[in-house]
């Protein structure tokens, strides 16, 4: 089974890469570049992530990097500012989901967990899975931040994603914790989903295995 | 303009705080600052530019400035602040207890 794993820089997500990895599971990193909203060692983080699972499971992991600051713009001018969470994360899963085309894998890993942030809501994930009809695995559903953070540092996973680097910087104030999928599709509608999630892909650049 | 500079959560940057407060007409702060330094973003609700380091304009006046140098960071701030005091692009808040206080027969 080869899986998707959205990998951000911090410290969920290379958890969750690493659960399935060690279950037999083939994976393809994809991080959603969301410079100039986040700085470059978010990026770095990412790459260094990989590098870590790599060798700590022997597992060659290729690498897309997809810029997503162009998106955050358009959702930003456009959209209601409280749902933006959830369009970034749609977007997201889009995109998963057409990587997993290119590469014929069997779906999407996420290292979402139920309630940890306002997007990672019942509702909102409910939400989010929406976007997509391919597969979408969460290892972490169930489990809470301590441990979490117990298997990363165990892994360790915690000490490089704990480095400096900058948060999302476009995070509303008040973010939804129960948006209706109705009023996210009607938002979504002031934009060109399709022609953002093809341009998106038109910037990714791609680290096999033996380049990273 | 600014009175305290705090270093993010994570300490990949500053955060610059107004002294008082204003919000930014960020098309008019895009307007001055773009003889100035690099427009990198302009997202509606922040301005994001480029000159001796990145920095985040927020509507509310917070600057986020991408250096882990406070002697940067504070220099930064004032140059945005020096470009921006006094222009349009600056609307300062008053303040409506002050008034009220100052003004018996207000809200009658």
């Amino acid at each position: 089974m080869k899986l998707i794993a959205l990998i951000s820089g911090g410290i969920d997500s290379p958890v969750a890469a690493y659960l399935m990895i060690r279950r037999g599971v083939e994976i393809v990193a994809v991080h959603m570049d969301n410079r100039p909203f986040t700085d470059e060692k978010n990026l770095d983080k990412t790459l260094s992530l990989v590098r870590h699972l790599r060798n700590l499971t022997g597992s060659p992991i290729r690498t897309y990097i997809v810029p997503h600051g162009p998106n955050h713009i358009t959702f930003a001018r456009k959209c209601d500012r409280h749902l933006h969470c959830l369009f970034c994360r749609r977007m997201m899963y889009r995109i998963g989901e057409r990587i997993a085309e290119i590469e014929g894998a069997d779906g999407i890993l996420t290292g979402e967990s139920m309630g940890q942030v306002a997007s990672q809501t019942l509702q909102n994930i409910m939400v989010v899975n929406q976007a997509v009809k391919v597969a979408v695995i969460r290892p972490l559903i169930g489990l809470d931040k301590v441990e979490i953070i117990d298997i990363a540092r165990r892994i360790g996973t915690y000490e490089i994603s704990t480095l400096p680097g900058l948060c999302c910087t476009i995070v509303p104030k008040k973010p939804s914790t129960a948006a209706r999928l109705g009023d996210v599709l009607r938002e979504e509608q002031k934009t060109d989903i399709e022609s953002l999630v093809e341009k998106s892909l038109e910037g990714m650049h791609v680290f096999s295995p033996e380049t990273l | 303009m600014y009175s305290l500079l705090k270093p993010c959560k994570t300490s990949a940057a500053f955060e610059a705080i107004p002294g008082e407060r204003f919000s930014l007409d960020l098309d008019r702060c895009e307007e001055i600052l773009k003889n100035v330094c690099t427009i990198v973003a302009h997202a509606g609700i922040l301005l994001i530019v480029s000159d001796r380091c990145e920095v985040s304009i927020h509507k509310d006046g917070r600057l986020v400035l991408k250096t882990d140098s406070k002697d940067l960071a504070c220099e930064q701030a004032g140059r945005i602040a020096g470009w921006l005091e006094g222009t349009p692009a600056i609307q300062k808040h008053r303040d409506w207890r002050n008034s009220e206080r100052t003004n018996p027969s207000a809200g009658k």
